[in-house]
Formats: structure tokens, C-alpha cells, sequence
């Protein structure tokens, strides 16, 4: 259908790498749906457990980490619109905060769990709970290895109004690891 | 055109075309990639039939003392985690590897490099797996691997340990491929290579691994979970603290389901290219064999709970997950009746392509009726774990994607080697794995229903099960004896000089217009296409199926 037209399909790095990205989101997606069943499976087994997850800070560093990533996604958003328009000074502050506010979030999970007085064997909750956070976590790290190649190459001027595949597809991992996190929040503090 | 042929086939030509060990390590050539699945598959393939051996050597005979229990555990679980993961699926990657670009008409996969890296997580995934028989033991807990028998209570050497790190391996290289299979098919199909008028392997493999995509995420989930209960220490399986056995078994057939379609499918696509073209028509009803794939691949994720029936599940999951199973069976009957109408009136031309694409569907269809029977939840009552659900998996995994994978091989080694496999050899493999495999597993019906459990190491005397089992050992070495066979064939072809004839089956598809073995770039000119059989159209432009009307 695609092919048949004039212009074939064939030689778009930029489309290949979008979608090859969406089928590697694809894929996460699942991998997250399913941890979070096996979470919800044995939470319906174990209607004793004390719910929501409670932790000496209450909801008070989910929350803020919460709003911090929303934040960021917004950050990022804005290093998508920079770099449209050419300006490239704003997107790389804007890389490069995001990638601070990624790394904030990721103190505040450490902090959160060294207070919690959880451990991953004291029984099945405390496992998938730890299991659930350290997941979306290296996902965390692994956007900010991602952010942390674009800063580098957006400093040394490789993007272009023309030219920042790579920011997008960094910006929509992005954005996935924050939907994520929304879920997670959702399905372990709120209900 | 010429100039874009230029420019990308000079550095291909630098990257795939050298000659030793080192240019075959360095590759990205989606050929070379592709053989080396071949090969290594291959091999892993007759070390997990000779795993099978050892098994129905022991089994010949009541009261035999081949094996020990425990080697008995380990070699089952070793045969069957071999067979499907590192034999069925990456033969299918492998012929995928190397044909769905010439198919497609492009110079390569969308990303080559993530190619190489996901046939060396491979090799090296299977090494890891295997290297457990040396360094502490292989795992022995079967090929599903249930809790609790694999938490660390119950099996306490490291075996487990490899099968859940090794299977992380795989499977990641697994999902990288099925990625770069699906964004190759999207991205690089050649002028007028539009989605109806693809190849129906690709179409296949498009499906196998947009199912892939989806399904083995829930693999990588349960084995993290097993891996972090034997490792840290975490509860997820141990009910005795708070987690669940049957956790395990969802998450696990969530993905084996689909999994079994995983390996399926690609052959169906293979045979679904052969049987056309040595009936001299095109397949019947194209379209409804892609839709009938595409609603394979969707219900396959609504019956995984079908392998879960005699463990107590409410009666609504219950119905569901037997209506659901039967429902899948239709859209597998569909195909067996395009391949049927394909052949009906067409010049049949029974070459050993064409044996093995038959012996698919017949043996096909006895394993698929097998799993009609097993819907009926009663039926599956009373033969789970017994021989008969093996009889079941081995007709629609052996008498299925190994006969399609077989046929595969003598249709395309033309295309790989520039020789063509000893027709003679190959029509005696052909008989003695179609005689020797029936005997194998026809039996393993009566051992089921008589009660014969799967996987005990051994069995008493006088319980009737011991003239069946020695006419299955005697089957096992014939299957054996075919598949020497396909090794002298393949010996003796590789050192007789190459004839390099493109298209010797006269064949439909783009790949037999390259030449035989392809040059690196595949094509110099990129194709263009007019229908679904664009060689067919160029060799007969008289006949040309465009000409007629789609």
C-alpha cells in the first residue's frame, strides 16, 4: 500500500528508527502489564495486606517525585520545541535538565526505600512492591543514559531544526518511563 | 537507483564478502547472519535429538538403568528448553534472516548491527545453557519450568540459575530480532511491494514476531521473578510466605502459548511458499491464509490458560478457556485447506521440497486434531501429564515445524549454497523421519490413555506400556537414521563444486531473481512489483499475473 506510491518506502533512517523505537515501547509496555498482573494477582490472593503501601514518609516522596517527572516531561517537551525552531542553547538546558530532574528522582526512590523498611524476603509483598519500583527504575537509568548521549552530542551542536531524530525518539522513551511511573504510582500508593 | 546501488553496496561489499573466520564475526550481512543461525541451530538441533535418544534408550526397555533419575530430569528439561529455544525458533530466525530482504526486495534488514548482536546473545545464550552440564549441573525442573520444583528448596544445584539467566538471553536476543523483523517489513519493502502482495513467509514472519514482541515480555517477567526468589531470596512462588505456584504457570503459559505459535507459523509460511511453486499455481486464497494467520496470532493469547485446566480454576475461565480453544482451531483448519485447494488440479512435481511441505500437513492436522481433543475439558482431565499431550506437541512441533523447516532447507539451500541437496538422500531422509516419527509418537496415544505418565524415568513391568515404548525407541533411532542422512547430504553437496543456477525450481519470488549465492548488495537495481509473484511476471510477461487482474 505504502510502497506504491512514487517515493518508496525504503531509505528514511528517521522513519526506521521511530518505528523501531515504538516496537521497542511496544514491547516494555507488555513487560510492565505483566509485572503489574503478577502484583495484582497475588494482591487478590492476599486480601490482609495493608493497602496502600505505607512508608514512614507516607505519600509525601511518591507524590513530589511524581510531580517531578511530570515536570520533566514537560522540560523535554520543551527541548522538542526548541530544537524545531532552531534554538539550540535552549535545548540543551533543557537535556540537561531533564537529565537532573531524572537524577533527583532516582535519590528520592533510594531515599523512599532506605526509610521504608521494606526487604525484598521478609514475605511476597515486600518483593514485588521492591520488584515494581526497581524495575521502573533501571528504565529510569536507562533514559538517562539516553539523555545523557543526547546532551552530549546536542553540546557538541550535532542537532538541527533539520536534523534531531535523535531528541524526539530520546524525548518519547521519556515520556514513556514517566507513563509508567503515573501507572506504577497509581496501582501501588493510590489504590 | 544505480547511483543509491552504488553508494550502499560498497560498504556492504567491505563488511560481508571477505573470506575467513574473522570476516564471518565482523558480519552484518543479513545472509551470513542467517547461515550462522542455520548452522548453529543445526547443531543445537542434533544435540537435543541426541538428548532424545539417550531418553528412548532408557525408556525401551521396564526397569532399564541407562539413566539415573536425576540425569533423566536433567536431560528431558535440557531436551526440550534446546528444542525450543535454541533449535525451532532461531531455525525459523535464520531462514528469516536471510530471506524476508531478498523477498521483500532490499539490501539488507533495518538495523544489521542489532542482527549480529541478537544471533551472538543466541549462540552464546545456548553455550551458557549448555555449559551447565559441565560446571555444576543442568537444570532439571522440565522445559516450563514450574514452582515451586524450581525454587531453591527443591533444587538446589545451579541449574535453575542457567536456565533463568540463559533464558533472559535468549529471549532478549529473540525480542531484538523479531524488533528488526518487524521494522524491516514495515520500512524496506521494495516499489510496489505492497502488504497484500508479500510473500506469505514474510507475511508469517511478520506475525511470529509481532506476537513475539508482545509475549515474551511475560517470559522475561517470571524468570526475573524465579531468578530474584533463588538469588535474593523473595517469595514470589513460595505460598508459604505469601506468594504463588500458580503465578508461575500464568505468567509462564502467557508467553508459552503464543510461543508454540511463534514456532508454528514461520513454518506455515515456508510451506506456504513451497507448495505453490512445485504445484505450478499460486496459493489459494492468499488473503484468508494471512487473515487466518493474524487471527491465530491474536486468539493465541486468549488460551494460555488451556495448559492450566487440572488446576482448579473456576468454572467461567474454565468454559472460556476451552471455548477459546477450540475457536483457535478453525483459522489453523482454513490453512490446511488452502494448502489442499493449492495442490488440488495443480502439476505436483514431487521433489523433496514438496514431500516434507505434505508431510507437514498431514502430520500437522493429526497434532492439531490432538489439541482439539484436549479442549474438551474432561478429555484433558484425565490425560494431563501423560504421554499423550507429548504425542500432541511432538506431532505439531516435529511432524510440524521440523518437516516445514526440512522442507524449507532442501527449497532454499539452492539459493544459499549455489548446489542443490541430493534429491536421492533427501527423498530417503524424507521416508525414514515420515516412518520413524510416527512410530515414535502414534504410540505415545495408546501410552496415554493406558495412564503413562511423562517424564518417569522408568516403569514397571506387566503394565502393559513396554511393547509400545520399544516400538517408539526403535522409531526414534529411524528419525535418527533420516537425519544422518541430511548430514551426509549436506557434507557431500558443500564439497562437490557449485552449479550457481539462480532459479532452479522456476520458481515465484524476488529471491531466486538474485543470483545463487547473492552478491552482498542482494540486488544492483532495486525491483519493482506488480503482483504477488514478481519473478513469475518477469519470466512470463505473457502470463503475468498483473496482466489478469488481482
Amino acid at each position: 500500500m505504502t510502497a506504491s506510491t512514487a517515493s518508496p518506502a525504503r531509505f528514511r533512517p528517521g522513519s526506521t528508527a521511530k518505528v523501531g523505537l515504538l516496537t521497542v515501547i511496544a514491547s516494555e509496555i507488555f513487560f510492565f502489564a505483566t509485572a503489574l498482573s503478577a502484583y495484582f494477582f497475588l494482591r487478590l490472593e492476599h486480601p490482609e495486606w495493608s493497602l496502600p503501601a505505607q512508608t514512614p514518609t507516607g505519600l509525601l516522596i511518591p507524590s513530589l517525585n511524581t510531580l517531578l517527572l511530570l515536570a520533566s516531561a514537560l522540560v523535554i517537551r520543551q527541548a522538542q520545541r526548541a530544537i524545531a525552531a532552531d534554538r539550540t542553547k535552549m535545548a540543551q538546558m533543557a537535556l540537561g535538565l531533564t537529565f537532573v530532574l531524572g537524577l533527583i528522582f532516582i535519590g528520592g526512590q533510594v531515599f523512599d526505600f532506605s526509610q521504608s523498611g521494606l526487604k525484598p524476603d521478609d514475605a511476597a509483598f515486600g518483593g514485588i512492591f521492591m520488584a515494581l519500583i526497581a524495575f521502573h527504575a533501571f528504565h529510569v537509568l536507562a533514559g538517562m543514559v539516553y539523555l545523557g548521549i543526547t546532551f552530549a552530542r546536542a553540546l557538541l551542536g550535532d542537532f538541527s531544526a533539520n536534523h534531531h531524530t535523535s531528541i524526539t525518539l530520546c524525548a518519547w522513551f521519556w515520556y514513556f518511563v514517566v507513563a509508567v511511573w503515573l501507572t506504577l504510582f497509581g496501582a501501588l500508593y493510590l489504590v | 537507483m544505480t547511483t543509491q546501488a552504488e553508494a550502499l553496496s560498497a560498504p556492504q561489499a567491505a563488511a560481508g564478502s571477505g573470506q575467513g573466520l574473522l570476516s564471518w564475526v565482523m558480519t552484518v550481512d543479513h545472509k551470513r547472519i542467517g547461515i550462522m543461525y542455520l548452522i548453529t541451530a543445526t547443531a543445537f538441533f542434533v544435540a537435543g535429538g541426541i538428548l532424545a535418544l539417550l531418553m528412548r534408550t532408557q525408556l525401551a526397555q521396564p526397569n532399564a538403568t541407562v539413566l539415573s533419575n536425576a540425569a533423566y530430569n536433567e536431560i528431558f528439561t535440557m531436551h526440550g528448553t534446546t528444542m525450543i529455544f535454541l533449535a525451532i525458533m532461531p531455525l525459523g530466525a535464520g531462514f528469516g534472516n536471510y530471506f524476508v530482504p531478498l523477498m521483500i526486495g532490499a539490501r539488507d534488514m533495518a538495523f544489521p548491527k542489532l542482527n549480529a548482536l541478537s544471533y551472538w546473545l543466541y549462540l552464546f545464550g545456548g553455550l551458557f545453557l549448555f555449559s551447565s552440564f559441565v560446571f555444576g549441573g543442568a537444570p532439571d525442573a522440565g522445559w516450563f519450568a514450574y514452582a515451586p520444583l524450581t525454587e531453591k528448596l527443591y533444587s538446589i544445584n545451579h541449574g535453575m540459575d542457567y536456565w533463568g539467566l540463559s533464558v533472559l538471553m535468549l529471549g532478549t536476543a529473540t525480542t531484538i530480532g523479531s524488533i528488526n523483523f518487524v521494522v524491516t517489513t514495515i520500512q524496506m519493502r521494495a516499489p510496489g511491494m505492497s502488504f497484500t502482495r508479500m510473500p506469505m513467509f514474510v507475511w508469517m514472519t511478520f506475525v511470529t514476531s509481532v506476537i513475539a514482541i508482545f509475549a515474551l515480555p511475560s517470559l522475561t517477567t517470571a524468570t526475573l521473578l524465579l531468578l530474584l526468589d533463588r538469588l535474593v531470596g523473595t517469595h514470589f512462588y513460595n505460598v508459604s510466605a505469601g506468594g504463588s505456584a500458580l503465578l508461575w504457570q500464568h505468567l509462564f503459559w502467557f508467553f508459552g502459548h503464543p510461543e508454540v505459535y511463534i514456532m508454528i507459523l514461520p513454518a506455515m509460511g515456508l510451506i506456504s511458499e513451497v507448495i505453490p511453486v512445485f504445484s505450478r499455481k499460486p496459493l489459494f486464497g492468499f488473503m484468508t491464509v494471512v487473515y487466518s494467520g493474524i487471527a491465530i496470532g491474536i486468539l493465541g493469547f486468549t488460551v494460555w490458560a488451556h495448559h492450566m485446566f487440572a488446576t482448579g480454576m473456576a468454572i467461567g475461565a474454565l468454559l472460556f478457556f476451552s471455548a477459546n480453544s477450540f475457536i483457535i482451531g478453525v483459522p489453523t483448519g482454513v490453512k490446511i485447506f488452502s494448502w489442499l485447494a493449492t495442490m488440488w488440479g495443480g502439476k505436483l512435481s514431487f521433489k523433496t521440497p514438496l514431500l516434507f511441505a505434505i508431510g507437514f500437513v498431514a502430520l500437522f492436522t493429526i497434532g492439531g486434531l490432538d489439541g482439539v481433543h484436549m479442549a474438551v475439558l474432561p478429555v484433558d482431565w484425565q490425560i494431563t501429564d501423560t504421554y499423550y499431550v507429548v504425542s500432541h506437541i511432538h506431532y505439531v512441533l516435529f511432524g510440524g515445524a521440523i518437516f516445514g523447516l526440512f522442507s524449507a532447507m532442501f527449497y532454499w539451500f539452492p539459493k544459499m549454497s549455489g548446489r542443490q541437496l541430493s534429491e536421492t538422500l533427501g527423498k530417503w531422509q524424507f521416508w525414514l523421519m515420515f516412518a520413524g516419527m510416527n512410530l515414535t509418537f502414534f504410540p505415545m496415544h495408546m501410552l496415554g490413555l493406558l495412564g503413562m505418565p511423562r517424564r518417569i524415568y522408568t516403569y514397571a513391568d506387566g503394565l502393559g506400556w513396554g511393547i509400545w515404548n520399544l516400538i517408539e525407541t526403535v522409531g526414534a533411532y529411524l528419525v535418527a537414521l533420516g537425519i544422518l542422512f541430511f548430514l551426509i547430504n549436506f557434507f557431500r553437496t558443500m564439497a562437490s563444486p557449485p552449479t550457481n543456477e539462480a532459479d532452479p525450481w522456476d520458481a515465484f519470488t524476488l529471491e531466486w531473481k538474485a543470483s545463487s549465492p547473492p552478491a552482498p548488495y542482494n540486488f544492483a537495481e532495486i525491483p519493482s512489483v506488480r503482483s504477488r509473484r514478481p519473478l513469475w511476471d518477469e519470466k512470463y510477461p505473457d502470463k503475468a499475473d498483473w496482466k489478469q487482474g488481482e
